[in-house]
C-alpha cells in the first residue's frame, strides 16, 4: 500500500515540478482558482487539478484551494482524486483573473473500483492525529488475510494477536489486549469479548472496509477499556447514486482446508440505499509441524499433525440501509456473528486429559467436545445531520453476546460424581454466558475560529447472566457513563494543537451465587453439608477524570507528533468477583473486590519522513501504570472447588512499559521495493507480588524485511509479488506460568493481481503463510503455554468479484 | 514553539535511544524463572508410577521437592481415573482396567504449605484410603509450586484393588 503512496508522491512532485516551468513558459497567461470539497463537504488536500490542452497540474492544499497561471486559451479543467470519480468541466477564461465555483467531487462507487490503494485518505488523518495510528483498508486484508481480522492486521508493527486455534484472536496492541483494548465497529463499542483469553473477536473480516488502529491511550474519546489503544472499524462507505450492485470473495485455505466466502450486494437510488452480506467459513483441524506436544509435562501424540479438535463453522449475517441526503443521513445496521469452533481436546479441564482419540481422529472436520459456540447480534442506528455550523450524530445501538462453552461433565470440589438427572443446565454446557448491551451517543463537532470542537456523552447499559454446570464470573448488571469535550486548534499550516479531557462514571452490580451442589464444612469441628456461595451481591461504583494533549508539527516531508495523556479502564466482573477454575489453564482464578479503575499515563511521540524514493516512520512511547490490574500467580492451591489447582488473585502494581515502532521504506526501483518494519516492547511490574518481572504475554522484539515487486503486466493491473522475513526475537523476560521462548524465522510469500474481466476488475491473491514449513513457538499465542507450535505451512487463496447489476444515468 | 520543538525532539531521540540500549538491561536475572523440581526416584519414594494400594490401608506419600530459591506449597489430588480420562507424565504406561462408572469413588485433596524459605523438603503425608471406596484406576496428581509461583505437576497413575 505504501509504495503506491510514495508513488503518488513522487509523482505530485514531478508534476509540480512542471508547473513551475510551464508557469515560467507561457506569456498570455490568466489566474484562475478556487476549492476542492468532497460529497462530504469536506476540503480535499492533494486533488490534482489539470488544465488542457497545457497539461499545467497543481495540487490543492489543506483547504482544497488551488491557483494557476494559465494560457489564456485554456479549454479545460480537470479535478481528479484518488477514490473519486474524475470531474470536469469547460473553461471560458475572459478576465486576467478567474475565481472557478466550488467544485464537489463524488466518491467512486464503493467496492468496485475499491482495490485502488492509492488512498491519500490515511496519510493525511495520520497528520492530523496526535496519537499513532495505522489506517488499512480491505485490500490489506485481502493481501495478509488471515484466519480472523486480527491475524490479518499482524503485519501492522505493535499489532499482534493472542490466537487461539485458527479461527479466532483478541488483538495485542504494544502488549496490551483483553480490557485495556477496545474495539469499535460502526462507531459501537464492542462488546462480548472481555470474559476471557479464549473469547475471539466476533467480527466478519469481509465486511470490514476501513481500520484505524490507534497505538495509544484513547480514553479520552472511547471511555473506559480504551487504555492501551483502540481498533475502529469504519462503517462502510456508501454505494453510489443509481446503482445495484455486489462483489463474491472466494477464499480457500490448505492448512486447515478451510472453503469461504462471502456475498455482498448493495443499491442505491437518490436518496436510500441497502447493503447487505453473507459470509460462510467452515475449516477442519489445523495441522502444526509437530507430532506430540507438551501440555505441562503429559505428552500428547498428534494424529497426521492435526491439532485435534480445532475445527470450526461461522456463518455470518448483514443488513444495513439507511436514507442520505446532502445534511442528513441516517442508516441502520444490523449483523449476527455466529460461530462454532472447537477447542483444543488435551487441553482443556481440571488437568490435562487423555481423550477417545478413536473418536476425535475419525474426522477431522468435526467438532467434538469441547466447544463453543457465539452468537453474537448488533443492532445499530447512526444518524447524522447538520445544524448550522454544528455536525451532530447521534448513535444507538443493542447487543446480544451469547456464548456456550461445551464440555463433558467433570465434578470437582464436592460436585457429585455422577451428574444429576434432574439438574437444570444441560449436562455438558459447562458454561454459558449471555451478554445485553445498550448504548446510547450523542456527539457533535462544529468549528469556532481556529478551533475544531468535538462534544459527546455516552451510556451504556449491560445485563450480564451466567449458565452452566461451572461457575467463574457472577452475573451482573453494569452502567457506564462519560462525557468528552475534544478541542483541535489549527495554529496555522504547519501547528496542530490537541486537548481533550473527559469524565466517566461507572457502576457495577455483581450478583449473589451459590453452588448448586452441598459441600461439606466443618465449623468448631462440627462437619455440616450446606450450599456454599461463590460470590456476594458487591457494587461497586468508579468516577475518572482523563485528559488528553498532543501536537503536531507538518512540513512538506517532515511531521512530528507528540502526545501526552491518561487513559483508565474500571475493572470487570472477572477481575473483581471470579471464583472458579479456568479449565483452560488448570488454575483456579480468584477475584480482588477491592480493585481501583486501572489508570495509565502515556507519552507517546511521532516522527515521519516522506520523501519521493523512501519514507521513515518513527513511533516510541513511554508508559507508566500507577495500579495495573494483575493476575497475580501465587504459592497456593484450592483443594475444594479448585480441585487442587494452583490459586491466582487479581492483584493491582506499578508497571512501567516503552517501547515503539519503526518503519521504514525504499522504492529501490520504479517496480521494487524494500520495507523494514520493527517493533520493540519493554514492560516491567515496579511492585507488588511479581516485582521485577515482566507483565503476561509480553511480546518479543521483532524485525520484518519485506520485498514488494510490482511489474507492469499486460491486461493486469496492480500486479505484486512480495516476500516477507520475519525474525522475532528471544522472549526471556517472563512471569509465571510462562516459559522463555527462542527467537524463530518465518518467511511469508504473497502475491496478486487484478484482471479486467468486463466491466469489472477481479482481483486474485496468493499468499504461502510460514513458506518454509518452520517449526516455531509464538510467545503471544494462547496455546504457548502447552507448548504447541504455530501453524504449518498454509496456502491461501482469494479471490474478489465485484459485479454490477445495474446502473442508471 | 520552537524551543518547544527542540525539547520534542531531544525527547524523541532520548526515547529512541533508550529502545535499543534497553535491549538487555533487563535481562538481568534477579527474578527467579526456575521451575521447582518434584523427585520421586528415591527408593523411599511413594507412590510411584503403577503402584498399589488397597482398601483400608494407610498410605505415606514421600517425596523430595527442591526448588533453586524456595518452595511454596503442594497438593496432592487423588481421583478415579475410571473413564481412561487421565495420562501420566511419565514414560512407561501402566495396565488399565475397563471403562467403569464410578459409584463411589476415592477423592482425595489436600493442601500443604511447606516451612517458608526452603529450598529443599522431604514432604510425607499419610492418607488413608477409606475401606467402601470402588476400586479400580487411579490417578495420583502432585502439584508444586514455589514461592514466585512457579508450578511443576507430576500425574501417577495407581491402582487400589
Amino acid at each position: 500500500m505504501n509504495e503506491h503512496k510514495s508513488n503518488l508522491l513522487r509523482t505530485i512532485y514531478l508534476l509540480l515540478f512542471c508547473v513551475g516551468s510551464f508557469a515560467k513558459a507561457s506569456a498570455q497567461s490568466v489566474s484562475i482558482s478556487g476549492n476542492v470539497f468532497s460529497n462530504r463537504h469536506t476540503p480535499l488536500e492533494g486533488a490534482i487539478v489539470t488544465i488542457h490542452p497545457s497539461s499545467i497540474t497543481t495540487v490543492t492544499n489543506k483547504e482544497g484551494s488551488y491557483s494557476l497561471q494559465i494560457p489564456r486559451d485554456s479549454k479545460k479543467l480537470a479535478v481528479s482524486y484518488s477514490g473519486y470519480i474524475l470531474y470536469e468541466i469547460e473553461l471560458g477564461l475572459d478576465k486576467s483573473s478567474n475565481i472557478i465555483s466550488d467544485i464537489f467531487l463524488k466518491q467512486e462507487i464503493k467496492e468496485l473500483k475499491e482495490v485502488v490503494v492509492r488512498d491519500n485518505h490515511a496519510a493525511h488523518h495520520k497528520k492530523a492525529e496526535s496519537l499513532n495510528l495505522e489506517i488499512v483498508n480491505s485490500s490489506f486484508i485481502q493481501r495478509n488475510l488471515g484466519g480472523s481480522l486480527m491475524q490479518s492486521l499482524q503485519r501492522l508493527p505493535g499489532v499482534k494477536t493472542i490466537s487461539i486455534g485458527s479461527g479466532s484472536s483478541k488483538p495485542l496492541i504494544r502488549g496490551l489486549s483483553f480490557n485495556q483494548v477496545i474495539v469499535v465497529e460502526n462507531g459501537i463499542k464492542h462488546e462480548g469479548q472481555q470474559w476471557g483469553a479464549d473469547h475471539g473477536l466476533e467480527i466478519d473480516q469481509y465486511a470490514v472496509n476501513r481500520v484505524a488502529i490507534i497505538k495509544g491511550p484513547s480514553s479520552f474519546i472511547y471511555g473506559s477499556d480504551a487504555i492501551s489503544g483502540a481498533i475502529n472499524i469504519k462503517p462502510l462507505p456508501f454505494p453510489t447514486k443509481h446503482v445495484l450492485g455486489g462483489s463474491v470473495d472466494l477464499t480457500g485455505k490448505s492448512n486447515n482446508e478451510q472453503y469461504g466466502g462471502s456475498i455482498n450486494i448493495f443499491g442505491r437510488n437518490d436518496n436510500w440505499f441497502f447493503d447487505t452480506r453473507i459470509t460462510t467459513m467452515d475449516y477442519g483441524d489445523y495441522r502444526v509441524p509437530t507430532n506430540s506436544v507438551n501440555v505441562y509435562n503429559y505428552i500428547v501424540p498428534l494424529y497426521k499433525n492435526h491439532l485435534r479438535n480445532t475445527a470450526g463453522r461461522e456463518l455470518d449475517l448483514h443488513a444495513s440501509t439507511g436514507y442520505i441526503r446532502q445534511r442528513f443521513k441516517s442508516v441502520l445496521y444490523l449483523s449476527n456473528i455466529y460461530s462454532k469452533t472447537g477447542f483444543f481436546a488435551n487441553a482443556h479441564g481440571l488437568e490435562p486429559r487423555n481423550v477417545d482419540t478413536e473418536l476425535h481422529d475419525k474426522s477431522s472436520r468435526d467438532i467434538q467436545m469441547p466447544h463453543q459456540e457465539v452468537n453474537h447480534t448488533k443492532i445499530s442506528n447512526t444518524t447524522s445531520f447538520q445544524l448550522g455550523e454544528h455536525k451532530v450524530e447521534t448513535q444507538l445501538g443493542f447487543q446480544k453476546n451469547f456464548r456456550r462453552e461445551w464440555s463433558h461433565y467433570v465434578n470437582h470440589g464436592y460436585m457429585p460424581p455422577i451428574y444429576p438427572e434432574d439438574m437444570y443446565v444441560p449436562q455438558d454446557l459447562e458454561r454459558q454466558y449471555d451478554k445485553e448491551v445498550f448504548s446510547v451517543s450523542i456527539k457533535d463537532e462544529f468549528s469556532l475560529g481556529n478551533h475544531q470542537f468535538t462534544v459527546g456523552i455516552n451510556t451504556e447499559l449491560q445485563q450480564n447472566k451466567i449458565g452452566g454446570w461451572s461457575f467463574l464470573i457472577p452475573a451482573f448488571t453494569q452502567i457506564n457513563s462519560g462525557f468528552f469535550l475534544y478541542d483541535k486548534i489549527q495554529l496555522n499550516e504547519k501547528w496542530l494543537l490537541h486537548a481533550a479531557f473527559r469524565l466517566d462514571y461507572g457502576r457495577i452490580e455483581m450478583k449473589q451465587y451459590s453452588d448448586w451442589f452441598e459441600s461439606e464444612t466443618t465449623n468448631n469441628s462440627q462437619t455440616k453439608f450446606e450450599y456454599l456461595k461463590r460470590s456476594e451481591e458487591l457494587t461497586r461504583t468508579f468516577n475518572s477524570f482523563t485528559w488528553s494533549t498532543g501536537i503536531n508539527y507538518n512540513l512538506e516531508k517532515i511531521s512530528l507528533k507528540a502526545n501526552i495523556g491518561t487513559s483508565f479502564r474500571m475493572p470487570i466482573a472477572k477481575e473483581l468477583a471470579s471464583n472458579g477454575v479456568n479449565y483452560h489453564y488448570f488454575r483456579f482464578e480468584k477475584g480482588n473486590s477491592n480493585l481501583s479503575a486501572e489508570k495509565s499515563y502515556q507519552l507517546d511521540l511521532g516522527i515521519e519522513w516522506q520523501d519521493t524514493k523512501w519514507s521513515v516512520q518513527l513511533s516510541p512511547f513511554l508508559n507508566y501504570f500507577p495500579n495495573y490490574i494483575y493476575l497475580n500467580p501465587t504459592a497456593k492451591h484450592d483443594v475444594y472447588y479448585g480441585a487442587g489447582n494452583q490459586v491466582f488473585e487479581y492483584e493491582q502494581s506499578k508497571v512501567m512499559r516503552y517501547g515503539g515502532e519503526l518503519q521504514t521504506r525504499y522504492q529501490f526501483l520504479k517496480n521494487l521495493g524494500a520495507e523494514v518494519l520493527v517493533d520493540y516492547l519493554y514492560s516491567e511490574q515496579l511492585s507488588g507480588n511479581k516485582k521485577g518481572y515482566t507483565l503476561p504475554f509480553s511480546p518479543p522484539a521483532s524485525v520484518l524485511f519485506g520485498l514488494t515487486y510490482s511489474p507492469e503486466i499486460k491486461r493486469l493491473r496492480d500486479t505484486y509479488f512480495s516476500l516477507d522475513y520475519r525474525f522475532t526475537a528471544q522472549q526471556n523476560q517472563i512471569v509465571p506460568p510462562e516459559r522463555k521462548t527462542a527467537s524463530n524465522n518465518v518467511f511469508n510469500l504473497a502475491m496478486g493481481t487484478m484482471v479486467k474481466a468486463g466491466q469489472q476488475e477481479l482481483s486474485i491473491s496468493l499468499q504461502v503463510q510460514n513458506l518454509f514449513n518452520t517449526k516455531y513457538l509464538n510467545h503471544t499465542s494462547f496455546y504457548r503455554l502447552i507448548e504447541l507450535p504455530e501453524a504449518s505451512r498454509n496456502i491461501i487463496l482469494s479471490i474478489k468479484i465485484p459485479f454490477l447489476i445495474l446502473k442508471q444515468k | 514553539m520552537n524551543k518547544m520543538k527542540f525539547t520534542k525532539f531531544v525527547r524523541a531521540s532520548f526515547a529512541l535511544a533508550s529502545i535499543f540500549t534497553a535491549c538487555d538491561s533487563g535481562d538481568d536475572t534477579k527474578i527467579d524463572t526456575e521451575y521447582p523440581v518434584i523427585d520421586i526416584s528415591a527408593a523411599s519414594a511413594f507412590p510411584i508410577q503403577c503402584s498399589e494400594v488397597s482398601p483400608g490401608q494407610k498410605i505415606t506419600f514421600k517425596a523430595r521437592f527442591t526448588d533453586n530459591t524456595a518452595l511454596g506449597s503442594y497438593s496432592l489430588d487423588i481421583h478415579h481415573n475410571f473413564d481412561h480420562h487421565n495420562h501420566s507424565t511419565e514414560v512407561n504406561d501402566c495396565s488399565v482396567e475397563a471403562i467403569k462408572k464410578p459409584i463411589k469413588p476415592l477423592l482425595y485433596i489436600n493442601s500443604v504449605a511447606i516451612p517458608e524459605g526452603l529450598k529443599s523438603y522431604d514432604a510425607t503425608q499419610e492418607i488413608s484410603i477409606p475401606e467402601d471406596i470402588d476400586p479400580g484406576d487411579y490417578h495420583f496428581l502432585i502439584r508444586l509450586t514455589d514461592k514466585e509461583g512457579w508450578q511443576t505437576i507430576k500425574g501417577l497413575s495407581i491402582k487400589i484393588k
